[in-house]
This record gives structure tokens, C-alpha cells and sequence, in this order.
């Protein structure tokens, strides 16, 4: 019924081309899908949650202009304007800002004395405000207390007695129990630090990090020769607030420079070169795709303008218009599954090479097959209107000679 | 006979406005694709020290923990302790030598006349500017004393003394950093390195500081690296001088050796200094130290990360398949142009012409493709500044070379392509085409 010992023959004739065509096919197939596999690990990385009320969030940086300042007595009173002020939420001080890829990290054991193994988090000192400026859940324990809050010279050895953790870092510390109540060491030390609160999510300093979401907070501030507050403000209002707080601070005491940003600048900065990797790769599957699509195109009218004659002549000799697309489409399909089937190949071949040299993730295979469709649409879809147009040759096209 | 080749190529591209369009089109993708990844790559490699590559080195050693190997590609810390920077000063084998991180400071004038700001700087020992050759405009670095006792001078950026001093000559004049007065010693030439190859630790693309203080300075303003500081011990010491002498790595080091006698020699003299150090109880490792060219120093820190070379070997395979379809295309354009062929040998042109009249065809839909190309590589670079929100500014920009660099792979992409289509033209037997005219 098919037309596929003729077909076969005719493409057999012009088996240049059609190799041609299957062999981009294939390499696109190839190129796509190992660029599909990371645009969607980036994709799945950048919208991991933060834990974080992020785009009500600024961040304020200061350093005073003289060397000798008081560093406790000027937050103090910085917090008393800040969380006075219309439209913010709350504010703390603290070392570092979240998400910015500026940060610190230490390492942690869960018995004393340990210098071998341990596990890494972010540390942050902050105030009991930083649950509800930064919006973070709480999901066991509670909060630090007023009480609790140490404030320390920038060189003096700080033993911390309680600290609120992550989940993500209580799971790495002690694997399947409850944190709630326990107790973790700092290296080489014997001093105990009690966990009063676990907060579901905070994803740290560094997005890149292996260990993100591993994090200790303490109930600390250092007066180091710069400061950091971070501020929320009510929904919708953040850019509003920012001018605000510039001038109020600066009001307060001109004696320092401010700078000032919010917290979606800096996790969009932080998540800056995936956000490239996703952007450059989908254009370059898309584009891809579409001069593939025009080559096909190309060639299909090509092919069908050498054919005008064979193709008038199986009109009169009965073929009807549906047969003649039907033969087109299906002579693509037959050398795009031949490209497609090389593409595999390929595709797993290079996957290979990613995940060796380039710590690139695997292949799954779901992946594989949908671009493999997607190229059969894209090449089918190409070579649809030069075969719909190949219907209407006349018949009468056999019998005038060219 | 190539002018008359290049009239015949633009009359046959005229005739068949769509076909030759495409193949344009295909070329100028995959060249504007290839070349927009390719000069993030060729700007991102760049070696500001290449002159001095083989003079200058980044020192290491392996002070690090006797449990575990430091993680890097050479396993050694990139950076060194204060302790092991004070000791290596002493040595007077290199013919220059520097220790330096970064900082910063809250700068301001006596007379109010800027408003204050805070400056990013580099803590350094005198020896920087000669070493990295940087150029300077008014003064030079500060005095041999400095570098181990507290004076407060300082050497001020271009940009820094721009806006600070309007450009005027400030050597002599104060500014206050933190407050205390410094005296302007210096001020450098507009000097900025990409990559920054004298410290690749955060933003390697950055720009240099805006100042650049001496490297007495630790204990009046008990500094802190703004760089990095990596630990692995637990020290127990106490304050600031604790911080000093700990097994924290935070400085950069650099030397400059002239011959491979004084390299020789000092390498004997780091053998000797970390035996010493192991007899003390320090440096628990396997005795391993490492002297970097800057090239090598660029390798090490992975300033070409996986996911460039990844973009870039993905736009080479994309412009591979520019060049398979444009092989395609061509192939079906000149068997559609096989009877004027024919004409040509009948009337006298041997195969050799009809090969080499088609080549040029081709190659004139490279150089066609080739200038589109910059256009869209232009485009895609400007796509990158945008996506990168103007942290890269420097990398992605088009020098010359590379826009002489896109018509030349253009060319050499469409000449590719055309080898096998000329060939097939070349060797078709012209009797068929002449029976059916």
C-alpha cells in the first residue's frame, strides 16, 4: 500500500542529500537534548525555595567614617528607628546578607573534641527579629531570647551556648533524629551548643554551594568596623522604603557611608551565570531548531521542483493529491527517523563526555525522547507546506515537456 | 578571472534570492552563535602578564590540614598565613616580591569637599607596582619602612584621584581613610588587568582597587582580609594577634626571579623554610610547595569555568551543523545550476574552473554570512552584557581580531561546505544537461 520500494529508490538516487539532512537532524538531536539536560537543572536549581520573604527584603551596609565608633550603641539605636518606621516590618543586624555569595561557613561535629569529619554550614549572627524580618518558619523549639543576645569586640573567642539551625544542617548533624534539644560542638572545642529552634528553610550564603541550606544562627553581635541590618518592608512598599530608610539612617548619624540594596538584586546576581547557561541554551535550541526547519524547507521544494515532471505524471496516472503530500511527508519522516536514530547515538555519546570533563548532570531519558519528538514535529511541520503544494502540480505538467 | 568568478557568484545569488538567503542566514547563525561565545572565551583566557610569564610567580605552600588535602586543582592553599608571609619577606633571593588581599576603607577630606564613600584596596607591599608593571602618573610607592611599620601613605587609582583631587598632582596632599590621615605618595596610570590576574579570588573580572595602602598597617587598624580567609584549625589564640599568628590562609603572594639559578635557589631556600616549620610542628603535610607562572596561576583558578567551555564547545557543534546545512543547500542550488555548467564545459572551461568558480560562489556567501555574523554576534555579546546585569562589561566586547576572526571562520565554514558540492559540479558529464536543452 505505502509507496516505500519507490521512495526508497528515489532517495537511494539522491542519497547525499538525504544523509545530509539526516545527519543535521542528528546533530541537533545531539546538541539539543545535552543543552535541554542543563537548561533543566538550571531551571530546577534557580527555583529552589529560599525559605525567605525575598523581594520585601533590603539590606543595609554600613561602615562609619571614623575608626573609633560605637558600634553597639549606634545599632541599637538603628534598630529603634528602623522597626518605628511606616512600612517596614522589622529589621536585625547581622554579619552577613543571605543569598549575596558573600558569607561564612564553619565546621561542626556532633560530639566534642573532634577535628576529623564534621559537617559545614553557614554561620550568622543575628537578633531574635531575623525569624519574622526574614520570614522564615519556624517548625520546632523556639526563638532566641532577648536575654540571650551576646555583643562581642571583634577579637574576642565567642562561646556560643544555644543556636536555631536549619533542618537541612540538623539532617546532616545528626541523620534521622530529632535536633530539637541536642547538642553540637564548634572544632576541636568541648563547649556545647544547645539547639532551641529548628527553622524549616534558609538557603545561605552561596546558591552554588553543595551545602546550601546548611546554616546556624547565634544570638550574637560583634562589633566589627562594618555592619550589616536587613530590613522587610510591607508588601509592595520595599522600593518606597528603601528611600525612606537612606534618609533616616543617614539622619540619624551622617558619620558613615550607607549602601543600600534589596534582596532580589543580590539573589539575582547570585544566580547570575545559571540564569546565562538557561537563557544562551535555549537560544540556542531554538535557533537550532529553526535553521534545521529551514534547511529542511529548503530542500523539500528543491527536491519537489526536480520531481515536477515525475510528479505530474503519477497524477494522470491516477495518484490523487493526498498521495502525492502523503509521499513527501512520509519520505522526510523515513530520513528523519534515520536522523533521529543517529542523534541517539550521538546524544548519549556527548552526554558521556559532559558528566566526565564538565560535571555535568546525566542524560535522563525522558528528556532524550521528548526532543526527539520535538525535532520529528519540527522537521514534519517543515516539510509539510512544500508537500501540500506538491499536491497541486497538474497532471497536465507530464505531458508538456520542460 | 577571481573578479569574473565573484560577478558570476552575485549574478547565480541573485537568481535564486530564497536558496541564497538561507545559506547566508545559515552561516551568519552559526558564525554569530560560534563567535559570541568564542570572544567570552578569547577575553576570559586573556594573560595581562603574558610579558612577564616567565619572571613572575605565585607562590603556595602546604600548611594546610595533616587530615586533608586543600581543595584545589593543586591541592595546595591559593593563599598563605600571616606568619609564613613575614618570614618569606625576609628572604632577599627574589628580585622583587609582594604580599598583599584586599580591604577596604571609608574615605573622606579634611575640607568636606566630596562626600565620603568607602574604597575597595589593596593591602601591599611596596614592590606591586614594579612588579605587575603598573604605570604610575604623579609620585611612586611608598617609603622601604612601610611595608613593616605603621605609615600612613597611601597610592590612589586614576578614578580615585579623579574624583577626589579633580586629576591635580596630590602627591603631598592628605586624604582620611577610617578617619586617619593618609599622604597621597602616588597615584597609578588608568592600569586595569582582565582577568585580574594578580588576585582571582572573587570577582576575577572586577576592577583593580582604588587604593593601595602599605602593608604595615595590621595591627593600628586590625585588618581583616576582604578577600579570602580559609581555616582549618582551631588555634585557641586569643584577639587580634591571634588572628596574626594562626593557621588561617589569607595573603597573596607573589615573587619575581629573573634566572633559573635564583629560581633554583629559592626553591632550596622554601625546602629549607618549611623543614624548619616541621621541626617546629608545623606544615603536617607531605613537604609540597608551588611556584605559578600567571598562566599557570590562570589554570588554577579555574578562571575558564566548565560552563564556558561547555558554551563553547556547544556553539562550535552549532556552527557544524550551520555547515552541514549549508552543504545541503548548496549541493541542491549548483545540481540545479548543472546545465549552465554543462554549457561551460561544452564551450571550453575544464573541470578545474567549474570547481573553482563554485568554491568562489561559496566563498562569497561566507564572506556575506561573515558580516551578518558580526552583527549578530554584536547582538548576542549585547544579550550577554544584559543577562550578566553589567558584571562582565569588559568580557564581552568585540576587538578587532575577532571581527577579522568571524569573516575568516565564515569563510573557512562556506569553503568547507562548498568543497564536496564543487567537486560533485565539477565532475557531472556536461553531454546529459546539453540533450535536453
Amino acid at each position: 500500500m505505502l509507496e516505500l520500494k519507490p521512495m526508497l529508490s528515489a532517495l537511494w538516487r539522491n542519497k547525499t542529500s538525504a544523509f545530509l539532512i539526516a545527519l543535521q537532524l542528528a546533530l541537533t538531536l545531539a546538541i539539543v537534548s545535552n543543552a535541554g539536560v542543563i537548561v533543566s537543572e538550571r531551571v530546577e536549581k534557580i527555583a529552589r525555595p529560599t525559605g525567605m520573604q525575598v523581594e520585601d527584603l533590603i539590606s543595609v551596609t554600613f561602615m562609619p567614617i571614623a575608626q573609633e565608633y560605637d558600634m553597639a550603641g549606634a545599632v541599637a539605636a538603628d534598630m529603634d528607628l528602623l522597626r518605628g518606621l511606616p512600612g517596614v516590618v522589622d529589621a536585625f543586624p547581622t554579619n552577613q546578607i543571605p543569598v549575596s555569595g558573600s558569607g561564612s561557613a564553619s565546621r561542626y561535629f556532633s560530639e566534642p573534641n573532634q577535628e576529623i569529619g564534621g559537617e559545614v554550614a553557614n554561620y550568622y549572627q543575628v537578633d531574635p527579629n531575623f525569624i519574622n524580618t526574614l520570614g522564615l518558619e519556624l517548625v520546632a523549639g523556639r526563638n532566641f531570647t532577648a536575654a540571650e543576645m551576646d555583643v562581642m569586640g571583634p577579637n574576642e573567642n565567642y562561646d556560643a551556648r544555644v543556636a536555631i539551625i536549619t533542618r537541612d544542617f540538623g539532617e546532616a548533624l545528626f541523620p534521622g533524629e530529632e535536633p530539637l534539644g541536642k547538642f553540637f560542638f564548634p572544632l576541636g572545642e568541648n563547649n556545647p551548643i544547645e539547639i532551641v529552634g529548628v527553622i524549616d528553610r534558609h538557603l545561605g550564603a552561596w546558591v552554588g554551594w553543595q551545602k546550601a541550606g546548611q546554616v546556624v544562627f547565634y544570638p550574637l553581635l560583634i562589633k566589627t568596623n562594618h555592619k550589616r541590618y536587613m530590613i522587610r518592608a510591607e508588601p509592595g512598599q520595599r522600593d518606597a522604603v528603601m528611600k525612606l530608610v537612606e534618609e533616616k539612617l543617614a539622619q540619624r548619624d551622617a558619620n558613615r557611608v550607607l549602601q543600600l540594596e534589596t534582596l532580589s538584586r543580590d539573589l539575582e546576581q547570585s544566580y547570575m551565570s545559571d540564569n546565562v547557561m538557561v537563557k544562551v541554551l535555549s537560544a540556542v535550541i531554538a535557533l537550532l531548531t529553526f535553521i534545521v526547519s529551514l534547511g529542511i524547507v529548503g530542500l523539500t521544494i528543491f527536491w519537489i521542483n526536480q520531481r515536477r515532471k515525475q510528479i505530474g505524471i503519477r497524477r494522470a496516472l491516477g495518484a490523487t493529491r493526498a498521495n502525492i503530500s502523503r509521499y513527501f511527508l512520509l519520505e522526510n519522516g523515513l530520513i528523519a527517523a534515520l536522523g533521529i536514530a543517529m542523534g541517539f547515538a550521538i546524544a548519549m555519546l556527548i552526554n558521556r563526555m559532559m558528566v566526565t570533563s564538565f560535571s555535568q548532570p546525566a542524560m535522563p531519558a525522558g528528556l532524550l525522547l521528548s526532543c526527539a519528538a520535538l525535532l520529528l514535529l519540527a522537521s514534519l511541520g517543515a516539510a509539510l507546506v512544500p508537500a501540500l503544494r506538491a499536491a497541486n502540480i497538474s497532471p497536465a505538467t507530464a505531458t508538456r515537456s520542460v | 578571472m577571481l573578479g569574473y568568478y565573484i560577478s558570476l557568484a552575485m549574478r547565480s545569488l541573485r537568481s535564486m534570492p530564497i536558496l541564497s538567503s538561507l545559506m547566508v542566514a545559515a552561516i551568519a547563525v552559526g558564525v554569530g552563535a560560534a563567535m559570541t561565545v568564542l570572544t567570552v572565551n578569547y577575553t576570559m583566557s586573556r594573560n595581562a602578564l603574558q610579558h612577564k610569564d616567565d619572571v613572575l610567580f605565585a607562590v603556595q605552600l602546604d600548611s594546610w590540614d595533616p587530615n586533608k588535602a586543600y581543595d584545589s586543582v593543586n591541592e595546595l592553599p591559593k593563599e598563605l598565613t600571616y606568619q609564613d608571609t613575614q618570614a618569606l619577606l625576609r628572604s632577599d633571593i627574589p628580585t622583587r616580591q609582594v604580599a598583599m588581599h584586599r580591604y577596604g576603607f571609608t574615605v573622606s577630606l579634611d575640607d568636606d569637599s566630596v562626600r565620603p564613600f568607602t574604597a575597595e584596596a589593596r593591602v601591599t607591599t611596596r614592590d606591586f607596582f614594579a612588579l605587575f608593571d603598573v604605570p604610575f602618573l604623579f609620585g611612586g610607592t611608598w617609603e622601604d619602612g612601610a611595608d613593616s611599620g605603621p605609615v600612613k601613605q597611601v597610592v590612589l587609582s586614576k578614578a580615585t584621584n579623579d574624583k577626589l583631587f579633580n586629576g591635580e598632582n596630590s602627591v603631598g596632599r592628605i586624604v582620611n581613610l577610617k578617619g586617619e590621615p593618609f599622604a597621597v605618595v602616588g597615584v597609578i596610570a588608568h592600569w586595569s588587568p582582565s582577568p585580574k590576574v594578580y588576585d582571582l579570588n572573587n570577582n576575577p573580572f572586577a576592577e583593580p582597587e582604588e587604593l593601595f595602602i602599605p602593608f604595615g598597617l595590621h595591627r593600628t587598624f586590625e585588618i581583616y582580609s576582604w578577600g579570602n580567609t580559609n581555616g582549618w584549625k582551631n588555634d585557641g589564640l586569643e584577639g587580634y594577634e591571634g588572628h596574626l599568628q594562626s593557621e588561617s590562609v589569607w595573603i597573596q603572594y607573589w615573587v619575581e626571579m629573573d634566572s633559573s639559578e635564583q629560581r633554583q635557589r629559592y626553591e632550596d631556600f622554601l625546602t629549607g623554610y618549611i623543614r624548619e616549620q616541621k621541626a617546629q610542628g608545623r606544615f603536617e603535610r607531605p613537604l609540597k610547595f608551588a611556584l605559578s607562572k600567571p598562566s599557570e596561576w590562570l589554570v588554577i583558578n579555574e578562571v575558564l569555568g566548565d560552563d564556558v567551555q561547555v558554551l563553547a564547545a556547544l556553539s562550535l557543534s552549532f556552527l557544524l551543523v550551520c555547515v552541514v546545512n549549508a552543504v545541503a543547500l548548496l549541493l541542491a542550488k549548483f545540481l540545479r545550476k548543472a546545465p549552465e555548467a554543462g554549457v561551460r564545459r561544452a564551450l571550453g572551461a575544464n573541470r578545474k574552473a567549474i570547481f573553482i568558480q563554485h568554491l568562489v560562489e561559496s566563498g562569497v556567501i561566507g564572506v556575506l554570512g561573515g558580516l551578518l555574523g558580526i552583527v549578530l554576534a554584536l547582538i548576542g555579546l549585547a544579550g550577554i552584557r544584559y543577562l550578566t546585569l553589567g558584571m562582565v562589561d569588559r568580557i564581552a566586547t568585540m576587538d578587532w581580531v575577532m571581527m577579522l576572526s568571524s569573516v575568516g571562520l565564515a569563510i573557512f565554514a562556506s569553503l568547507l561546505a562548498g568543497l564536496y558540492p564543487a567537486w560533485r559540479i565539477s565532475n557531472t558529464n556536461p553531454s546529459v544537461y546539453l540533450k535536453t536543452q
